[in-house]
């Protein structure tokens, strides 16, 4: 979902993008996060907590709190909510802590 | 507070308690420990928190593996609720130089002689164990499955916990203002929380050694010098062993919960009490270790913090009792290495201080040494 009007804030969308969200081919805007794009496709559940695995979700949304890790273009624990999509992005769901011998 | 007490230890690190910890066990009744902030709080807690057997003295092998022999068994024999978090994934201590190789032949023949399965290898085998070691400007190493490292705040804090089980009296948030020597032996200490009358005092105070010996009024023949170290991010387990080298000034381990702590030397640091970070060690130590470990360009840094080596002439501690002033110990001046001593610390002090013979021949490492000029120099320390 897309706030399309807003009574205070104008959104000027720039042009249409495409990334892949494991594996799924999906569209964004360029000038959002990775996190944004996401959302907006609904996509609600970023990663999952270490011990209990249980779903996380979108929460501090300027890259401090470490619930939204996830591998973009193969690196690991890339925090999507600071992270500007790109064309061509692939996005995928981190399993675990991050292997950074990939 | 307690009036009275056998022994006070000035210092709440791993060695102050260590040595509470086996005082009780050989059945002295009031021991004492002061810390003037929390337990772990000085040099214990801010180490590298490794411990090898891969010294180039045989003095330093066997206290290690004195140390390293206790951590084995230490959840149980100190009767731990948590998990000291031993691992023994080794130590990989790479050369850059030819005469660093040279020295290694010397260590590994020493370390084989004293029962240390430590052995040389050459690059490609160094690769089997770190598969993304970048070999270039390297020559050898050496490996020693039975090294690793430990949490020293569980570890500390089981010697503390069985130490108070065994009625040790731990004081923290506790400083020492002032020993009382009359007639040239111990007979008390003042805090800021009261004052304790005993003949047995023990400078247990790491960094701070200096403070306190001048309190009975020696000049001990050491020095606190400030390291620097940072952890990273958890990522998933890529690194068994430590990795580390004297020439490269380096040291680099990833604990159980996937977090990379490393750390590294500065020549320039001047010889004073700071604990301070700084921008410069950030930059050394990045540049330095995603050399040598390239994958690590990738990781994120969490934070850096810095401690104090209690520096001695030739890198070895000082133990045992004082020619100047009865009743006054010293179990000081690791030079970096205090914490993985901490177990051998604890029972060799204990026999010092109740006369009995030590399992090691520590009156080598006697505060005398220095007068007689008898130093037996460690040549392998970052």
């Amino acid at each position: 979902m897309r706030i399309e009007e807003h009574p205070i804030v104008g959104f000027q969308r720039g042009k249409s993008l495409q990334f892949k969200f494991n594996g799924q081919p999906l569209n964004g805007y360029e000038g959002e996060t990775i996190a944004a794009a996401l959302h907006a496709a609904g996509i609600k559940v970023l990663s999952h907590s270490h011990e209990k695995h249980r779903p996380r979700g979108f929460y501090c949304a300027i890259g401090n709190c470490s619930s939204c890790l996830m591998v973009v273009n193969g690196e690991p624990n890339v925090r999507i909510c600071v992270e500007m999509l790109q064309e061509g992005m692939e996005i995928s769901t981190q399993i675990g802590k991050g292997d950074i011998l990939r | 507070m307690i009036k009275t007490a056998d022994v006070v230890i000035i210092g709440g690190g791993i060695s102050g308690c260590a040595i509470a910890y086996n005082l009780l066990k050989k059945g002295v009744k009031d021991v004492v420990v002061i810390e003037k902030a929390y337990l772990a709080s000085g040099a214990t807690g801010r180490c590298g928190a490794g411990i090898r057997q891969q010294w180039g003295t045989e003095m330093n092998c066997r206290i290690s593996k004195l140390s390293s022999d206790f951590f084995e068994n230490a959840n149980e024999e100190l009767d731990y609720d948590g998990d000291i978090e031993f691992k023994q994934g080794g130590y990989l201590i790479v050369s850059s130089t030819e005469k660093e190789h040279e020295q290694f032949k010397k260590n590994v023949t020493l370390q084989n002689s004293l029962g240390i399965q430590s052995k040389l290898l050459n690059l490609d085998e160094a690769r089997e164990i770190v598969p993304f070691l970048n070999t270039e400007g390297l020559i050898s190493a050496t490996f020693h499955q039975k090294d690793g490292h430990l949490n020293p705040f569980h570890t500390t804090q089981a010697f503390a916990n069985a130490a108070k089980r065994l009625g040790a009296h731990i004081y923290t948030y506790t400083e020492v203002m002032d020993i009382i020597v009359e007639g040239g032996r111990i007979v008390g200490v003042k805090t800021n929380k009261g004052d304790i009358s005993t003949n047995i005092v023990v400078n247990a105070a790491g960094g701070y050694s200096q403070l306190i010996g001048n309190m009975v009024g020696l000049e001990l023949p050491v020095f606190s010098e400030r390291h620097q170290i940072l952890v990273t991010e958890p990522v998933e387990p890529v690194l068994g062993p430590m990795v580390m080298s004297f020439s490269l000034n380096l040291y680099c381990q990833q604990v159980p919960h996937g977090s990379i702590i490393m750390g590294r030397g500065d020549e320039g640091e001047p010889r004073d009490l700071r604990i301070t970070s700084g921008w410069h060690f950030l930059e050394e130590m990045t540049k330095t270790i995603t050399k040598v470990l390239p994958p690590l360009k990738d990781v994120r840094l969490l934070r850096q913090w810095a401690g104090l080596y209690n520096m001695t002439p030739d890198r070895q501690p000082i133990y045992g009792p004082v020619d100047e002033v009865e009743g006054f110990y010293l179990a000081i001046g690791y030079s970096g290495h205090g914490f993985m001593f901490g177990p051998a610390t604890g029972l060799l002090m204990a026999e010092s201080i109740l006369g009995e013979e030590t399992t090691l021949p520590i009156d080598m490492l006697h505060l005398n040494r220095f007068k007689k000029g008898e130093l037996i120099f460690e040549p392998s320390v970052v």
